[in-house]
């Protein structure tokens, strides 16, 4: 971020809107109302400037108090046997105090949380538990990635900022002009992104479900063995062979996926592929995979139950009698459909298609609270900032309420 | 209040006191000096013949981080499932682990309950602090602290290839104890780390890093000499090149010289104290690391014990464990570039003692310990959990005191694995008085913990009391009592009250000037602020279940 002179009502803040939380956004508060001036994307711009809404907390749908709301969900967990903690979107405080709030209503050895991003994540984890990877983070590519192949889809759906900061920039070790990006999948970049980078792209598009195939053949051809076939899934061998042969002879080759591209059974596996492939690569030169999308606070969910409780975050179907469904960042995101009391904890504008049984609003870190966060890579942690005047509790305020009714 | 531990048998090495029957007197949780008569002794603890010695300081110990944290998420097997009895139930989960990846909660159990008060995380990646900081904070019962990783970073290769004054050199070591709240510095594998990314797959003490054309030696001197004029305690801690390889004890030994006489700290040397002799190139050179040690009082060093069965090793060391990942047990591992600022790996081992790779390190680091002469200058480690889990350290100590024990450990292990070992021959056993050293006076002092590690009046009330028992396990094993901050916390092994420590840090003095040029680094290559790279004293202070205590030389 250059020097800019801010104007008192302007701050520089971080955005907990997708996992790379970028934290140069250029913000300005008009009587409480931000403005996002710079630096802002499709998913940061509707996060900063949403409504602060009615902070009125709800029991069945009618106005309460915060201790009428707080005595009822007491009293719902109170009478649950196994209550599921889900959606989960937080920030680390906040995920600390709802992990407490799940250890003491849970049955014995009862796994009873879910982030609302959990088949997705599954994906990743059961690739690192299995075979482990051998990956990098966001600065490195930066500065030294001189071959980028997206594989499953252009990114910018998921990170609309992936290209502008960390790919049209030059590096330390390499210049912007010098990078080549191949995209092994779909484009679902509508003209809205402007990148030097995707618009230069050697793009192999196949659709979704056949990433497996695409993936696997790749991988053989890294590894020396010859195809058969001429073509897979549309995609001329021969073309596999150059993407093959330009990451073996790249400097630093970076493999990304979004793991929410990969939506059919055991996706896991093609994930391996790519994650292999690195690892052959780096037999004789140097190649990283990256996991890339994360939203909702799913990254530092994760890594806070995995030192909180020496496991990570599971996507296992959890028995229940009660739901308590916790939404932080994006409003838009429904509870799970349910015929059992609904426990709503979360952002002011939260939708839902049935009422919960009580819904108390709380601060979304990040613009109602200060908070901290996990980026997508995992290696960095950013504080984030309260922007604007707001009586909302925090979650953690919450959720001591409602333990202290317990 | 005053509390009165009477009569015990006091294990004081900084007060030269070899059990010395004395009595403690407590107050405000700090120790104080035997009060005047007309003050009221509000509770007694009648010691008479047993042991008392400061609480425990595990100077090296992964307990927090990214690679901890991978490690923990990449082997849910290791996790055990057991229930707790209060009051351990307010805190710990149903699925508190006790093996190599303890969860935090666990961690501080774990710790306490074997009458240990502090542990510090020895690689604490700059980039990724705030995430140790905050596992740390999770982490009840013990003090804690950690060492920021340097000599990596291409900050610093950039400063240090462009020919940079020591003092830009300095300022910049300074400005990251503070951004990361550290209490000390670390290089890993000086230049390897980052030679790796440029596709370098060994580095040794001589060797340029391709791209900077600096030196692990370079790196060294400069980093070395950052420490001392800085003004800090703790010299600078040294993960060596070429860990695990054959053949690495001379890199060692060289390495010794690398700081033209400045302390300088070498961790884990058992790892890196092999030799190429036998069938199997693969040989014991603790005796010539020893001898060196022994030699250059300039020099401290920790063993990293490595103790037989499955664990998994964390380390900065991306180079050495993308070799070391083909011996992976189960077969899995996690090999990571970070940030131009380190990188990690994560390999988990199954260390068996009829392998004679392994039953020889096994060998190699009991010789180290038996042959260094100094016990102020040679630390108790496990370089927890790549050798064992910290768990094993009453196991290591009977090794240590026990010869007849060890020497039937020895018997059983690999035979040519024996043949290869002069550790029968060593007769030492440590007194209690030199584990009290080891693990008490000798790491307090080469932290720079002023009020802890002693039992003399001013210190921080953390104390452990044994029952004397000839076998040494269970004796360390299991304290009768543990106070933390005067408070008893643990009472025949088991935690009985909940408390959380403090964060031990320093802060030297630099110019504030290095941010000038930092933030123009940090702009240009960085992908984060510089605001938000430093980690500010509200983080740790954690709505007042945190503390931070700032140490400076000579307090």
């Amino acid at each position: 971020m250059k020097n800019i002179s801010l104007k008192s009502n302007q701050c520089i803040a971080t955005c907990p809107a997708c996992g790379l939380l970028c934290d140069d956004i250029l913000l300005e508060n008009n009587q409480n109302v931000i403005k996002v001036m710079a630096n802002g994307c499709a998913k940061s711009i509707p996060f900063f400037e949403q409504k602060l809404n009615d902070a009125t907390p709800r029991i069945a749908g009618e106005p309460a108090t915060l201790a009428q709301a707080l005595a009822r969900a007491a009293q719902i967990l109170k009478q649950a046997q196994q209550p599921l903690f889900t959606g989960l979107s937080t920030d680390v405080a906040g995920f600390r105090a709802i992990y407490n709030l799940a250890q003491k209503t849970s049955g014995i050895h009862q796994q009873n949380m879910q982030h609302m991003n959990a088949a997705s994540t599954a994906r990743n984890i059961r690739v690192l538990q299995s075979t482990g990877w051998q990956t990098t983070t966001l600065t490195e590519v930066k500065n030294r990635a001189d071959v980028i192949v997206c594989i499953g889809s252009d990114i910018v759906s998921h990170n609309p900022r992936f290209f502008e900061r960390f790919v049209d920039v030059d590096g330390m070790f390499i210049s912007a002009k010098n990078r080549q990006l191949i995209v092994l999948g779909e484009s679902k970049n509508n003209g809205v992104i402007k990148s030097d980078a995707l618009e230069a792209a050697w793009i192999l598009p196949c659709r979704a479900d056949d990433l497996p195939s695409v993936t696997i053949a790749l991988r053989a051809l890294v590894a020396g063995k010859p195809l058969k076939a001429t073509e897979v899934a549309g995609i001329k061998v021969s073309d596999l062979q150059s993407v093959a042969d330009k990451l073996k002879a790249a400097k630093y080759a970076v493999l990304a996926w979004v793991s929410k591209d990969f939506d059919y059974p055991h996706a896991e596996l093609t994930i391996q592929n790519i994650t292999e492939t690195v690892a052959i690569l780096n037999q004789t030169t140097r190649a990283a995979g990256l996991a890339l999308g994360g939203s909702d606070g799913d990254t530092s969910a994760n890594n806070a139950n995995t030192w909180l409780s020496g496991f990570a975050l599971n996507n296992d179907t959890i028995e229940h009698d009660c739901v308590v469904w916790v939404n932080s960042f994006n409003a838009e995101k429904l509870p799970p459909n349910t015929d059992k009391p609904l426990i709503v904890l979360g952002n002011t504008n939260c939708q839902f298609e049935t009422t919960p049984d009580v819904f108390i609003p709380t601060a979304k870190p990040g613009l109602d609270c200060s908070g901290t966060l996990f980026r997508v890579d995992s290696s960095v942690i950013l504080p984030l900032k309260k922007l604007r005047e707001n009586n909302l509790p925090t979650l953690s305020e919450v959720v001591s309420g409602i333990e202290a009714l317990l | 209040m005053i509390t009165l531990l009477k009569n015990g048998k006091l294990y004081d090495p900084a007060h030269n006191k070899d059990g010395v029957v004395e009595d403690i007197y407590i107050r405000n949780g700090h120790i104080i000096a035997k009060p005047i008569s007309a003050e009221k002794i509000n509770q007694t603890f009648d010691l008479t013949g047993k042991v008392v010695m400061a609480g425990a300081i595990d100077m090296h110990s992964h307990i927090g981080g990214g690679k901890v944290n991978i490690a923990r998420m990449m082997l849910p097997e290791f996790q055990e499932t057991r229930g707790y009895s209060e009051p351990e139930a307010h805190i710990c989960t149903p699925n508190c682990s006790h093996n190599a990846t303890p969860n935090t909660t666990d961690t501080g159990f774990r710790y306490i309950e074997m009458g240990y008060t502090a542990a510090f995380e020895p690689a604490i990646m700059p980039i990724n602090a705030r995430q140790a900081h905050l596992e740390m904070a999770d982490t009840p019962m013990i003090d804690k602290g950690g060492y920021a990783m340097l000599g990596n970073d291409d900050y610093f290769l950039r400063l240090l290839s462009s020919g940079a004054d020591q003092k830009a050199i300095n300022d910049y070591v300074a400005w990251t104890l503070h951004a990361t709240q550290a209490i000390g510095i670390k290089v890993v594998n000086p230049g390897g780390i980052s030679a790796f990314k440029f596709n370098q797959r060994r580095l040794n003490l001589d060797e340029n890093n391709v791209h900077y054309q600096v030196t692990p030696r370079d790196i060294l001197k400069s980093l070395s000499r950052a420490v001392n004029e800085l003004g800090i305690a703790k010299p600078l801690h040294v993960h060596c090149n070429n860990l695990g390889a054959a053949g690495n004890f001379q890199t060692t030994l060289d390495t010794m010289g690398a700081s033209d006489g400045l302390p300088m700290h070498l961790t884990h040397v058992q790892f890196h104290s092999y030799g190429t002799e036998g069938d199997k190139k693969f040989s014991s050179a603790a005796a010539q690391i020893a001898e060196a040690l022994n030699k250059n009082k300039h020099i401290t060093a920790d063993v990293g014990q490595i103790l037989f069965g499955q664990t998994v090793t964390t380390s900065g060391d991306s180079m050495m464990q993308h070799l070391n990942a083909r011996h992976a047990n189960p077969k899995k591992s996690v090999i990571m570039d970070i940030e131009c600022d380190a990188g990690c790996g994560v390999v988990p081992f199954k260390y068996r003692d009829q392998n004679y790779v392994n039953a020889l390190q096994w060998a190699i680091g009991l010789e180290l310990f038996l042959s260094v002469e100094d016990p102020w200058r040679i630390f108790l480690t496990t370089d927890h959990p790549n050798g064992a889990p910290f768990t094993s350290y009453p196991h290591l100590i009977r090794l240590l005191m026990d010869k007849s024990f060890r020497n039937e450990a020895f018997a059983k292990l690999n035979l040519d694995a024996q043949a290869m070992s002069n550790l029968t021959s060593l007769n030492r056993e440590y007194s209690l008085y030199e584990i009290a050293i080891m693990t008490r006076a000798g790491a307090a002092k080469l932290i720079g913990l002023n009020n802890c590690g002693h039992l003399g009046a001013g210190a921080q009330a953390d104390i452990t009391v044994y029952t004397d028992n000839p076998d040494r396990e269970a004796m360390f094993a299991k304290p009768d009592y543990v106070f933390k901050n005067g408070e008893l916390v643990v009472k025949d092994g088991k935690v009985v009250k909940v408390v959380w420590g403090a964060t031990h840090v320093v802060k030297p003095a630099f110019d504030i000037a290095v941010e000038v040029d930092l933030k123009k680094y940090f702009d240009k290559y960085h992908t984060i602020q510089l605001d938000n790279y430093k980690i500010n004293n509200n983080e740790i202070h954690d709505n007042g279940r945190g503390k931070i205590v700032t140490h400076s030389k000579g307090e």
